[in-house]
């Protein structure tokens, strides 16, 4: 499944917004297959900050682990952000 | 050439302040009406409202060490007016020619300085609740600053052996401190200090009496203790 994070708004920023998002996301996530992958599109995103990215991604990736899976994007917030929560966290995620 | 003179009730509106307010900073000189012909009504030059409007370290800093008001157009109570207001900065920079891509990073450290002072204030406000946020972005410089209770007393509550303002300073840029949980380790300002150290963008950041400048070619991070002492936060970016 690809879940376009665009969805959520093109500036994503601020840590009560990532709360918002993720409480919104367990819906689909419940009815989401044990064996599928989550692809993460950046496209359209323009502002990702890791206040609303530790509040969104961080919880997903101890949610699904390998399964979640970031789709590479060209966008400087975005790389930044991945970066610092990866340091944050100690946890690396897949990129494709 | 007539130039156009403002009312007083204009000039409120333009500037986004009451009319005492107004009338106050007439009589202590900050800022002096023209009265015509010796009468007692005040007017005002459009340009030099608009002169007086830009000068946003001044207003912000005396704000955040003296409670003096700033117009209205600085202020966001709250985090979904200083969003709304962010984006709008965002939707014009990603226009200026030059900032097509470097538009993300400094509406990402804008948004993480300003999501900082309403995250760790929440409900502990010590007087006026949120933040001024300004930007001009033909001069290049965003101002950001809060009355809040500043870095050493919000991170004393997850490290109490803190001992002054330089020591908390430098370990918001620099750490990820965990409070209990659930609440989650701080990384904004990490991300913010990495940004500004890799990118075209100069720092200036206070609280209490410790500042951070990263300014320059060979910018390093470094805090250092200041002359005066404000209680919240005050930063200025420039790019």
């Amino acid at each position: 499944m690809k879940l376009q994070l665009e969805k959520f708004g093109k500036t994503l920023i601020s840590r009560e917004l990532g709360r918002e998002a993720f409480k919104a996301f367990q819906s689909t996530l419940r009815d989401f297959p044990k064996n599928e992958e989550l692809e993460m599109d950046f496209s359209g995103v323009l502002t990702l900050s890791p206040s609303w990215a530790d509040e969104f991604l961080t919880p997903l990736l101890s949610q699904l682990n390998n399964r979640l899976v970031l789709l590479k994007s060209d966008n400087l917030s975005v790389g930044a952000t991945i970066k610092i929560l990866q340091e944050a966290n100690k946890e690396t995620f897949r990129v494709k | 050439m007539e130039e156009k003179l403002l009312t007083i009730g204009q000039a409120a509106e333009y500037l986004g302040v009451s009319l005492n307010t107004l009338r106050r900073w007439d009589e202590n000189g900050k800022l002096v009406a023209i009265k015509k012909g010796g009468g007692t009504h005040r007017y005002y030059r459009e340009n030099d409202l608009e002169i007086f409007a830009s000068d946003l370290m001044k207003f912000a800093s005396e704000w955040i060490q003296d409670g003096i008001e700033f117009p209205g157009t600085f202020y966001c109570p709250t985090s979904s007016i200083f969003n709304a207001r962010l984006t709008k900065m965002q939707d014009i920079l990603i226009r200026k020619p030059g900032f097509e891509e470097l538009y993300s990073l400094i509406v990402l450290i804008t948004g993480e300085i300003g999501d900082n002072s309403f995250a760790h204030n929440l409900g502990k406000w010590p007087d006026t609740a949120g933040i001024f946020f300004g930007y001009d972005l033909e001069k290049r410089i965003i101002v950001l600053a809060d009355r809040g209770l500043g870095v050493l007393a919000t991170l004393r509550q997850a490290r109490p052996k803190l001992s002054n303002h330089v020591e908390a300073v430098k370990v918001a840029f620099t750490e990820f401190v965990s409070g209990r949980a659930p609440e989650k380790r701080g990384n904004g300002l990490k991300l913010v200090r990495e940004v500004v150290a890799d990118r075209p963008i100069d720092l200036f950041f206070t609280s209490g009496d410790a500042e951070v400048r990263m300014k320059g070619q060979d910018k390093v991070f470094r805090v250092t203790r200041g002359q005066r002492v404000v209680r919240g936060c005050l930063a200025k970016i420039e790019f």
